[in-house]
């Protein structure tokens, strides 16, 4: 086994990781909302750059913007339906009907896109850098460099600015927020903007590795879970930390053990997690940290 | 009516023969006793669900691995090593009480979404140990079962048409039934709804919440089993599409339709959403739209079911007392 590659390729796996799981860690982190359409809306960004590509012949650099802008309105769509749910705080019907939006998604992604296994080419994905004992695509470099710049303008919102001490403010307490004064709904419009076209963003530099399918959401989105989960549960800085700990440890499992049983070993890796620390579960504290 | 046992029993087994008829009334084409057997066999599913999400309050994922778990089971029995159906009933329930105790043991302390996105992550675990393993008939699934064939002692039932199915799987629907009814009336289902809505109170009567939870999730994995296990026999192949998120979906929505705690609710419920699929189907693309959108619709504007509709209109008077989102789901 080549160690210094499959490191790199945990880097990057971990990365990619980290990136898909940004939006949910602020949605479960602000609003206390847990997004099982998440996997879908990473499909639709995928689905929705590859159609705008192959159907309108605009280059990748120009459906990447529109795939987030589309995200950023399922996200805000998302927000109006769910809206008396959120802000009654009724998480186990909002639960519940995340499930049904990602298989509103899935059914008409179906409809529009087909059942075959498509391909998002990206102009970056072909060119290699390296040498011979390790190499990555540029593409791999885009997407490392993407998830930290994302993950530091996130911190730096929540930590620095007005917008994002409202942020927090609705996270820790919404009647409280709204009593002083605050407009609840705009930062929850925001949040779930945000979580839509980070999540589509994050598709759009994470699917040329791999062909996308219709169905691929149901998986994706068990990764994003552990990260959250492993990260403390709503903390920022966490879920960076521990999708790169994930990427490096899913990249030496397969090179090791098997590919086929990743995710059954990441989900045993959990349970160990939850036996060792069954306190991170709790959703507490650690928010925007 | 509970003054009158009698006559109460009789209402019971009127609407039950009433029931059997039904596929008779409505024409007796295979195509209706098709459809009415698969209601009740995912009606029977949804009833395992149904317990979770009522009575206990939590939001298990992991019901579509329960019925997978007992078509699987079924099928390898039945193919791999030509056990009789009997022999692959009791493997499904024992399978599904496995993984349900392995699961109930890891989710024991987990609460709210934290249960659902364990249970969830194990669906998908499931699912691909399914895809990956020999035994399981990988990602080709297990073909070729054969007819369901039930012998008990000299009386013998095969049952290979859609017509002979029927009374299987209404049997099957009637057992739950009865199931979950008894279960509401019992002992475990009175302190799983005091664990669910007042968690306080159930630990100063001394209840243990952990333990009325894992034998709830004891009670309800083998009633999905049961369904995944006739469920083999009538589709004569099992595979890893048992495992997609359309059957999950289908159980929630078929609990939550008509509304939660209501007996008939998840058949009432599952009835309308596959009267639907096969009869007025879109397409699998459109199905699973229809079925999205039912969820969300339900759930957004009127959280408590259907019947909730109904009953506002049927007793003007107060308001229930409006605790966010309803005294059942919170």
């Amino acid at each position: 086994m080549n160690v210094a590659q499959q490191f790199a390729n945990g880097i990057i796996i971990g990365h990619a990781y980290a990136l898909v799981a940004v939006g949910w860690t602020l949605l479960l982190g602000a609003a206390r909302l847990v997004n099982f359409g998440h996997g879908q809306m990473y499909m639709m960004g995928a689905f929705v750059a590859w159609w705008l590509m192959s159907a309108t012949g605009l280059p990748y650099a120009a459906a990447v913007p529109l795939a987030v802008l589309v995200g950023a309105l399922l996200g805000a769509l998302m927000q109006r339906l769910f809206l008396r749910l959120t802000l009654s705080q009724d998480l186990v019907n909002l639960m519940i009907a995340t499930l049904g939006f990602g298989q509103i998604l899935q059914g008409a992604a179906g409809l529009a896109f087909g059942a075959k296994p498509e391909r998002l080419t990206s102009p970056l994905q072909a060119i290699t850098l390296g040498g011979a004992r390790v190499s990555c695509s540029a593409q791999d470099v885009l997407l490392v460099g993407a998830t930290i710049v994302v993950f530091l303008g996130l911190h730096w919102v929540l930590r620095r600015s007005r917008f994002g001490a409202a942020v927090r403010m609705v996270a820790e307490d919404p009647p409280l927020a709204a009593l002083y004064g605050l407009r609840v709904a705009p930062v929850y419009l925001a949040i779930f903007a945000f979580e839509g076209a980070a999540v589509a963003f994050a598709a759009t530099l994470v699917a040329p590795r791999t062909p996308i399918l219709t169905s691929i959401g149901f998986e994706q989105v068990v990764m994003t879970f552990v990260v959250v989960v492993l990260g403390g549960i709503g903390s920022v800085g966490g879920s960076y930390v521990a999708g790169l700990l994930l990427g490096l440890y899913t990249a030496f499992f397969s090179a090791l053990v098997s590919p086929a049983y990743t995710t059954a070993s990441v989900f045993a890796l959990l349970i160990v997690v939850m036996v060792v620390r069954p306190g991170k579960l709790a959703a507490s504290g650690g928010f925007a940290r | 009516m509970s003054r009158f046992p009698a006559a109460r029993l009789a209402g019971v087994a009127a609407l039950a023969l009433l029931g059997f008829l039904l596929p008779r009334l409505l024409g007796g084409s295979a195509h209706v006793y098709d459809t009415l057997t698969t209601i009740a066999i995912f009606s029977a599913m949804s009833y395992g669900l149904d317990i979770i999400l009522s009575d206990l309050g939590e939001i298990s994922l992991a019901h579509t691995a329960f019925f997978a778990t007992g078509a699987y089971a079924a099928a390898i029995l039945v193919v791999n090593y030509g056990e009789s159906a009997w022999v692959g009933l009791a493997g499904a329930v024992i399978a599904a009480l496995a993984l349900a105790l392995v699961l109930g043991l890891i989710t024991l302390r987990t609460r709210e979404f934290a249960f659902s996105l364990v249970t969830y992550a194990a669906a998908v675990v499931c699912m691909n140990i399914a895809a990956n393993w020999d035994f399981l008939g990988g990602s080709d699934g297990i073909v070729g079962i054969p007819p369901l064939a039930l012998t008990l002692g000299r009386f013998s039932f095969v049952a290979g048409r859609p017509a002979q199915f029927w009374p299987v799987a209404y049997l099957l629907l009637l057992f739950v039934l009865y199931v979950v009814a008894r279960f509401r009336r019992s002992r475990l289902g009175q302190a799983a709804l005091m664990v669910h809505m007042n968690p306080r109170l159930a630990a100063m009567c001394g209840l243990d919440a952990n333990q009325v939870r894992l034998h709830v999730f004891l009670v309800s994995a083998p009633i999905s089993a049961l369904a995944g296990w006739l469920y083999a026999f009538q589709r004569a192949y099992v595979g890893t599409d048992l495992f997609d998120t359309y059957f999950l979906v289908l159980m929630l929505t078929g609990v939550i339709l008509a509304g939660r705690r209501l007996l008939l609710g998840p058949l009432f419920g599952t009835a309308l959403l596959l009267g639907q699929k096969n009869f007025a189907s879109l397409g699998a693309y459109g199905d699973a739209l229809v079925l999205g959108t039912v969820l969300v619709g339900v759930l957004c504007l009127c959280p408590r079911g259907l019947a909730s509709l109904w009953r506002r209109r049927a007793i003007p008077g107060p308001e229930a007392p409006s605790l966010p989102g309803g005294p059942v789901s919170g």
